[in-house]
């Protein structure tokens, strides 16, 4: 696949889509911290610059063979132990890279006006864009300890996100002798479990190494998986290493736990980027690596992931209906539509996988705004409890609107984007790459298709309870504001981008496709 | 050679002149160091293969020579603050590098043992420096008679290797041993036993480790970094000679032995960390648990007969460590500056006020917690690599018992960024106002970032180290 590479590209795109924003980071470090503004223009402007150079890339790629490695290079990083930067995308890894460098901007627009208390803006900042190197680096890694840097680059920025910036209300965890405050839990046990799956997944990576002729490229691995290299216990072990690391970050059930309590202690913003980009390194991991790399251990363990995806799905719907807290109803919400991802990946077929792949992005867009307003109404409000919430839309007219909007693309309805990933995974979990138990499949098809109705259950419900009806007492003679204008700027992008993939799907699939068939036909001769 | 006498004898003439030239003293003794290496091409055998100047020797004098540098400025206005004895703090600590310039290069029992002990002496002094103070007399004690059992210890398996095979030379040793089949018999292994348990109190494995938290809580916090880092890079120096020189025949039983203490001393070091409300004691268990780590690779290395990727794995461990743990120490060092108490719980918001040393926090503790791109996370890996490349089911079992560990390590080592990054000030604890901080330890502070960032982005600046290591093991 290297040869692919045409002498012409010199991988300097994507080099700067990745470590533009880290070079700002340190830029942002030396301004001093008075000049707010000054701190918050050049954030944006390396953003805003890092997107538009994403574009030119997508711009340059070449369609055509979407199912090769592109616009990338191959330089010595670590000679000792022969590891390189080799970077590249092809069809699967643009749509979340376009996807990955667009939020970040849209998140930096958010936070020009709503930072919640510490303020800080060039702490904020400055770890906005380093969780940006990390992301979009772990979109274009093409070796596994450059992939494994980046995917644990976005830790740190995340963590101090969390824990600083975080909900400050006391609770009490079970396990725990004294009470402590939401965003300190939550941001420890979001960087222990992430930690502890990608801890073993490096372990998992030195397996490969050593038993695929000592390289960590991971197109090499992938032909020398595709040529049967990996077999026996040791696969097996890898594969189950591989999957620790990937599901905990997806988050598959159940290792979900960490996800409730992150995004619901996280500020807007870290919400925003923990659903819509930081989950998708996992499923992305899944179909970059795992899969291609070790197809006779995926067909194996493929009806498990697909049980596991179903019981998420389920369990993230039901969970839903229990909650009171806004953010928490949404947080659990990814659970169920993670679900559906794994479960279109677990189909190890081109249309599950295509699924997987729109669903993350359509995730990614509709979460990340669900997570915008009710981040924005719970500062509002000051309160998340759809107890207290009601008749948002007289109150909120604007920011109303745009939930229940995004509430109707999030349970799937047809022409916008939430839809094309549900429908597609259950197609094909309904047809399953040959050889696989076809009955665990049409099952967890069957609770996928409950799960839908679930979700537009809570949806539903949710919506009644917070946005219609007549608004209570205790709002009445408050001064509340809707939308301003940086709020508006970061979400009607989102909106526009869920209605063009509901109806132009081929927008994501125009990229996709081609990858995926060829990723399956290598990997699974289907 | 005559850059590596000046570069043993240099520290020495230094005996009663105040810091600065100290400091300057050992910057200077850097340059021959530059310049060997620069001018390498074959080792270096003197005295009839005692003393072996090669890569390895000399990566490893300079890690040395630059860490007890960093340890000086650190000490400037700490010794200064205090009346104490300026000049004996000095020499001791040069006595010190010496001993461990000197074993870096030995190749035979006299040679090593002399620069074990001129290395370790000098500590027992100074970590009852503060002499007003209990804990410092009482972790000095325990330390000093510790010591003197260790160094017992490693004579008496010095000594009974003399016995057996009448030679002081390594290689003379290891060769009569083989021939003689004796490299598996019970002799060989007691005294490998002995001496390793000798060496065990330096490096402070479990469970010769007892009287680490207390010495390190009681020394001078600049004595303390220098104790968990360039003392316990002695002691390791030496096991790796002796382990890869004498007894790379001795059979898997001493290396399943190590493998055990290896898994052993982390999980002890680690989970007497969680529960750690002073600092230092905090640092002192970390130490602990990062030796299990440093030990891991020899140990499976001496099962698998690997050694050059173990030794690898080792030596990069303890460079990369030596950086991170003395910025560590530097961050107490300067959080303790602002706030009267030594219960880390107590720092609430520090970071607010010396934001500085809030970052140099985050820095060091989460490379010491092995998180990229920050350099403990290419220390973690080498090791994890040199566990799994044989695939063997002890250096499995050792790699997954590290993963736990670096999990547990992580709920520790955030700690202290969580207390003063996150945490609101605790309203009854005295603050001392004093925001600015000294230069000589900005300088700690920016030397170790530097070092410890560098080695995390492009730890290709190892790679030299790999080919030492195997021309080590080759020679």
């Amino acid at each position: 696949m290297l040869s692919s590479f045409s002498s012409l590209e010199s991988g300097l795109g994507l080099t700067v889509v990745v470590f533009l924003p880290l070079v700002s980071a340190i830029f942002i470090f030396l301004i001093p911290k008075k000049q707010e503004m000054l701190i918050k223009l050049v954030t944006l402007g390396s953003a805003l610059l890092t997107f538009g150079v994403s574009l030119v890339v997508a711009l340059q790629f070449d369609f055509n063979n979407a199912g090769d490695l592109q616009l990338g290079t191959k330089v010595t990083w670590i000679s000792s132990i022969n590891s390189n930067y080799e970077i590249g995308i092809d069809g699967i890894s643009l749509p979340l890279l376009l996807l990955s460098t667009f939020i970040s901007v849209l998140a930096i627009i958010y936070s020009f006006e709503h930072l919640p208390e510490p303020k800080n803006a060039k702490g904020m900042m400055s770890l906005i864009l380093i969780l940006e190197t990390g992301m979009n680096g772990t979109f274009v890694a093409l070796d596994l300890i450059l992939f494994f840097v980046f995917f644990e680059l976005v830790l740190l920025p995340m963590y101090f996100m969390i824990g600083i910036w975080g909900d400050k209300t006391v609770r009490s965890v079970s396990g725990l002798k004294n009470d402590i405050e939401t965003r300190l839990y939550a941001s420890i046990k979001f960087f222990v479990f992430t930690l502890f799956g990608s801890a073993f997944m490096l372990l998992g990576f030195l397996g490969l190494y050593f038993r695929g002729n000592r390289t960590f490229s991971i197109p090499e691995l992938v032909e020398l998986g595709s040529s049967g290299a990996f077999t026996g216990t040791f696969a097996t072990l890898v594969f189950a290493v591989l999957f620790l690391g990937f599901a905990v970050k997806v988050p598959m059930w159940p290792l979900h736990t960490w996800l409730p309590d992150a995004h619901t202690a996280a500020p807007t913003v870290g919400s925003v980027l923990l659903a819509a980009i930081l989950l998708k390194l996992g499923s992305y991991g899944f179909v970059r690596i795992a899969l291609p790399i070790l197809p006779e251990q995926a067909v194996a363990w493929a009806p498990s992931i697909a049980v596991l995806s179903a019981i998420g799905i389920i369990y993230g719907s039901l969970a839903c209906l229990a909650q009171t807290d806004l953010k928490r109803l949404i947080a659990f919400s990814s659970v169920g539509h993670m679900g559906f991802v794994m479960l279109g990946i677990s189909s190890l077929t081109s249309i599950g996988i295509n699924a997987a792949m729109i669903g993350m992005v359509a995730h990614g867009i509709i979460t990340g705004l669900l997570f915008f307003v009710s981040g924005s109404m719970a500062h509002t409000y000051h309160t998340r409890d759809m107890g207290r919430l009601g008749g948002n839309m007289k109150l909120l007219p604007k920011t109303g609107a745009i939930l229940a909007f995004t509430a109707m693309a999030s349970l799937g309805l047809p022409g916008l984007a939430g839809f094309w990933g549900e429908f597609m995974a259950l197609l094909g979990a309904y047809n399953p790459l040959p050889g696989l138990n076809i009955t665990i499949f049409r099952s967890s098809m069957v609770a996928g298709a409950i799960g839908t109705v679930l979700t537009a259950g809570y949806l539903l419900w949710m919506l009644q309870r917070v946005n219609l009806g007549e608004p209570k007492e205790e709002w009445l003679d408050k001064e509340l504001h809707d939308a301003d204008n940086y709020e508006l700027v970061a979400w009607i992008p989102l909106v526009i981008l869920t209605v063009l993939i509901g109806v132009f799907p081929k927008l994501i699939f125009g990229a996709t496709n081609d990858a995926v068939i060829a990723l399956v036909s290598k990997a699974f001769g289907g | 050679m005559a850059a590596i006498t000046l570069d043993i004898l240099l520290p020495r003439k230094f005996k009663f002149i105040i810091a600065m030239v100290s400091i300057l003293g050992s910057l200077f003794a850097f340059l021959p160091i530059i310049f060997q290496f620069a001018n390498y091409t074959t080792p270096e055998i003197m005295f009839e293969g005692s003393y072996v100047i090669d890569k390895f020797s000399l990566i490893l004098k300079g890690l040395f020579i630059l860490v007890t540098y960093l340890t000086f400025l650190l000490s400037v206005n700490f010794v200064e603050s205090d009346e104490y004895y300026q000049g004996e703090y000095y020499f001791l600590l040069l006595s010190s590098l010496l001993g461990a310039l000197v074993v870096t290069s030995s190749r035979d029992l006299l040679t090593m043992f002399i620069g074990i002990e001129l290395a370790s002496t000098p500590m027992f002094l100074l970590s009852g420096w503060k002499k007003g103070d209990q804990k410092s007399n009482e972790g000095s004690i325990k330390f000093f008679l510790l010591g003197v059992l260790s160094a017992s210890l490693i004579l008496y398996g010095f000594s009974l290797l003399y016995g057996v095979t009448g030679k002081l030379v390594f290689s003379d040793i290891a060769n009569i041993l083989i021939q003689q089949d004796l490299a598996q018999s019970p002799v060989a292994l007691l005294s490998a036993i002995l001496i390793l348990a000798g060496i065990g109190f330096k490096i402070s494995i479990v469970p010769f480790h007892s009287w680490a938290p207390d010495t390190y809580e009681g020394a001078p916090l600049p004595v303390t970094a220098y104790l968990s880092v360039s003392s316990k890079a002695t002691g390791f120096v030496a096991l790796i000679i002796l382990m890869s020189k004498i007894f790379f025949e001795s059979g898997d039983g001493l290396g399943i032995i190590l493998v055990f203490i290896s898994g052993i001393t982390m999980f002890v070091g680690n989970l007497s960390a969680l529960q750690q409300t002073n600092p230092v004691r905090l640092l002192a268990y970390s130490s602990i648990a990062q030796a299990g780590f440093i030990l891991a690779p020899i140990a499976v290395a001496n099962i698998t007969n690997n050694f050059e990727d173990g030794v690898y794995a080792s030596v990069t461990y303890l460079i990369i460590y030596a950086f991170m743990n003395i910025g560590a120490f530097l961050v107490i060092n300067l959080l303790q500056r602002n706030i009267d108490s030594e219960n880390m719980y107590d720092w609430g918001g520090l970071a607010k006020e010396t934001p500085l040393a809030g970052i140099f926090a985050v820095i060091f503790f989460f490379s010491l917690a092995g998180i990229p791109p920050l350099g403990g996370w290419f220390a973690k890996f080498v090791v994890f690599r040199s566990l799994l490349s044989t695939g063997e089911i002890f250096g499995l079992s050792l790699a997954i018992v590290g993963a736990i560990n670096a999990v547990i390590g992580l709920v520790y080592y955030s700690r202290i960024s969580k207390i003063i990054w996150m945490d609101s000030p605790k309203e009854d604890v005295q603050k001392t106002e004093n925001s600015i901080i000294p230069s000589p330890l900005k300088v700690v502070g920016f030397v170790s970032l530097i070092l410890t960032i560098v080695s995390g982005i492009f730890p290709g600046i190892f790679s030299n180290l790999g080919e030492a290591s195997s021309i080590f093991f080759n020679s």
